[in-house]
């Protein structure tokens, strides 16, 4: 895998990809991750005229315009000559789910590309394509990101949850074992933090069928969190910004629907990374979760 | 490396196979067994299984015929993966894990019968609700038995890969919305139905496309599980998406599941990015205002003016132009 390009500063540089989650209400995200990534010395560049990855959903209307949209979003990332970045697990998919059927499909990607070519675009698929969680383990890595703990977080005990959009299926990524990744856990490991191997740990919060079916969602949202509770731990953290929204958000509904009315923190990532690098909770602006983060940090 | 001579580099680890155990009736829960096995390179878990059952236990039970992938009954988790016992190896496993150690349990989803052995009886029963045979489509059969039924390659190819599907349940194993909910048809029994509804010689397509309605087809998660764990690489749930497609295109729309469909396809045509804060009446109708006031509610508390106008992303011109090219093309092929 290639290095991001270095800028005169020695900062790494990456075409940022927003979706939906770090935009609009929820601009917030984009705010922490950017006074995060200003830590370990990672510039975002937003991408200008991104359009939203349709999050798989379109293709139940139509897979052309899925595939052409997404090869549209990494054309622009390619023009800035810079690595693709997003945070969003889900984009993540369905863009590198993108990238892999035009790479296997010659007359897909030509089609695709005089789709594009009509409004001046060339998609080439040689972009890279990465996630917070590589950013952080791979490129910074953790040598990097452990001299910027000033806050360690030693004895707190941690539920780790990637969510199921960087492990699925097995080639989505290519940065580490999909069976085994260990991503989270190591980063979680470089904050201080100690992490536990609870049975829910692998499963799917249901984020994505709770709209078609909220009351599976909530079922399965419920499930994950129950698991993580048996194990005692003070909080649970995720890579993914919709599995935390879900976690976090629809937690209380969950919980009551299962009728297991307990209250278990859930973190994003980035949060988590700030708050042991000397940010206060009021930069996390932790005062916007559904369920109170009231854990000794 | 001298052309024509092949030296693989042979290993051999000492592991410990974690087996789950199970006789019902006799057991009052699932326990684990540990066996101690010489792992070599190219082993796989059926002979694993094997060697343990000829050498350590002959009372282990475990399911397997063909040692081919291609009868599909070996399917049991390592390390929680659903695969075909027959064709994956143990070693690279043993190192991914780098424990030293692998555990084997049956298939998730399904009653366990004893040790590895589940019941497919569920998954039989939910395919049989599908009609997985074709119902002749009299535009399409012709009358003489001589003559050939024929179809373009093209025609072929949207059903072709899912012929591979040799029913070996990982897909059904591995399945997020099964887990939590044991009605759902399952990953194996929609990629089933859509491989006769796609089908030219076909006519029962209707009738299909409301039993998968009926058995859930709304309620896959696209955790995309099932397509990492296919060892024929169907990907179901990208069939599953398709699923959805036909039945929409044969109007049955009234579901929040279509509507949440047709609503990302406009505002991303619109805007360049989905009206989120409008999504809850565009889903669920005029029940959804509660969500949308709570939802305000909360920004309000934050010092955020809530807005119900989507945020526009700067590549809407752009998007709008994909979808109308791609409705042109789309509009040719079905001409053709």
């Amino acid at each position: 895998m290639t290095q991001p390009p270095d800028n005169e500063n020695g900062r790494r540089r990456y075409a940022f990809y927003s979706g939906c989650c770090f935009q609009g209400a929820d601009a917030r995200f984009f705010d922490i991750l950017q006074q995060v990534f200003d830590k370990v010395d990672v510039s975002l560049e937003l991408i200008a005229d991104a359009v939203c990855c349709g999050a798989g959903v379109i293709e139940e209307r139509s897979e052309l315009a899925s595939l052409a949209i997404n090869a549209r979003n990494m054309a622009c990332a390619e023009r800035m000559g810079l690595p693709f970045f997003t945070p969003c697990s889900t984009c993540f998919n369905v863009i590198a789910n993108c990238k892999k059927r035009l790479a296997e499909d010659a007359r897909l990607f030509d089609q695709v590309n005089a789709i594009l070519a009509e409004d001046g675009i060339q998609y080439s698929g040689e972009v890279e394509l990465t996630h917070t969680l590589y950013i952080l383990a791979h490129d910074v890595g953790l040598t990097k990101l452990g001299e910027r703990v000033t806050h360690p977080l030693h004895g707190l005990r941690v539920a780790s949850f990637y969510g199921c959009h960087t492990r699925n299926p097995a080639d989505i990524q290519e940065y580490e074992s999909s069976h085994n990744p260990t991503s989270l856990e190591d980063i979680l490991q470089v904050l201080g933090a100690e992490c536990l191997d609870y049975e829910s740990r692998n499963n799917c919060c249901g984020y994505h069928v709770a709209w078609p079916n909220p009351d599976l969602s909530k079922t399965m949202t419920g499930v994950v969190l129950e698991g993580a509770q048996k194990q005692e731990v003070d909080l649970m953290v995720t890579s993914c910004p919709l599995c935390f929204k879900n976690l976090d958000g629809v937690q209380p509904k969950a919980l009551a629907a299962a009728g297991k009315p307990f209250q278990l923190p859930v973190l994003y990532l980035p949060e988590l990374v700030g708050l042991a690098c000397g940010m206060s909770p009021e930069d996390m602006k932790l005062d916007f979760h559904t369920v109170p983060v009231n854990v000794r940090l | 490396m001298t052309p024509g001579k092949i030296t693989p580099k042979r290993e051999r680890l000492l592991a410990n196979i974690r087996v789950q155990r199970f006789m019902p009736g006799q057991d009052a829960s699932p326990y684990f067994d540990n066996f101690k096995l010489n792992v070599e390179t190219g082993m796989t878990v059926l002979a694993a299984l094997r060697k343990i059952k000829d050498e350590q236990d002959s009372t282990l039970t475990f399911r397997a015929f063909c040692r081919s992938a291609i009868c599909g009954s070996c399917t049991v988790r390592v390390n929680g993966n659903s695969v075909l016992a027959c064709s994956t190896q143990l070693l690279p496993i043993l190192k991914d894990f780098g424990k030293g150690s692998v555990t084997i349990t049956p298939m998730a989803n399904l009653p366990v019968l004893r040790d590895l052995v589940v019941d497919i009886d569920p998954i039989i029963d939910k395919l049989a609700k599908m009609h997985p045979y074709l119902i002749e489509n009299p535009e399409r059969i012709p009358e003489a038995l001589e003559q050939e039924s024929l179809m373009s390659q093209d025609e072929l190819n949207r059903f072709d890969h899912l012929t591979d599907c040799i029913l070996c349940g990982a897909c059904y194993s591995a399945c997020s919305s099964l887990k939590a909910d044991a009605s759902y048809a399952g990953p194996v029994t929609i990629a089933k139905a859509y491989r006769f509804s796609i089908d030219v010689r076909d006519d029962f397509r209707g009738i299909r496309d409301q039993a998968a309605i009926d058995q859930g087809l709304w309620s896959c998660v696209q955790c995309r599980r099932c397509i990492k764990v296919c060892p024929k690489d169907t990907r179901p749930a990208d069939t599953v998406r398709r699923a959805r497609k036909l039945t929409m295109e044969d109007g049955i729309r009234d579901t929040p599941g279509s509507r949440r469909a047709k609503a990302y396809v406009a505002d991303i045509e619109r805007f360049g990015q989905v009206n989120k804060p409008m999504l809850p009446v565009v889903v669920f109708g005029t029940k959804g205002w509660d969500a949308i006031e709570s939802a305000e509610a909360a920004l309000t508390k934050h010092g955020i003016e809530p807005t119900r106008r989507v945020c526009t992303l700067p590549g809407q011109d752009g998007a709008a132009k994909i979808f109308e090219r791609v409705r042109q093309i789309e509009e040719e092929e079905d001409k053709q």
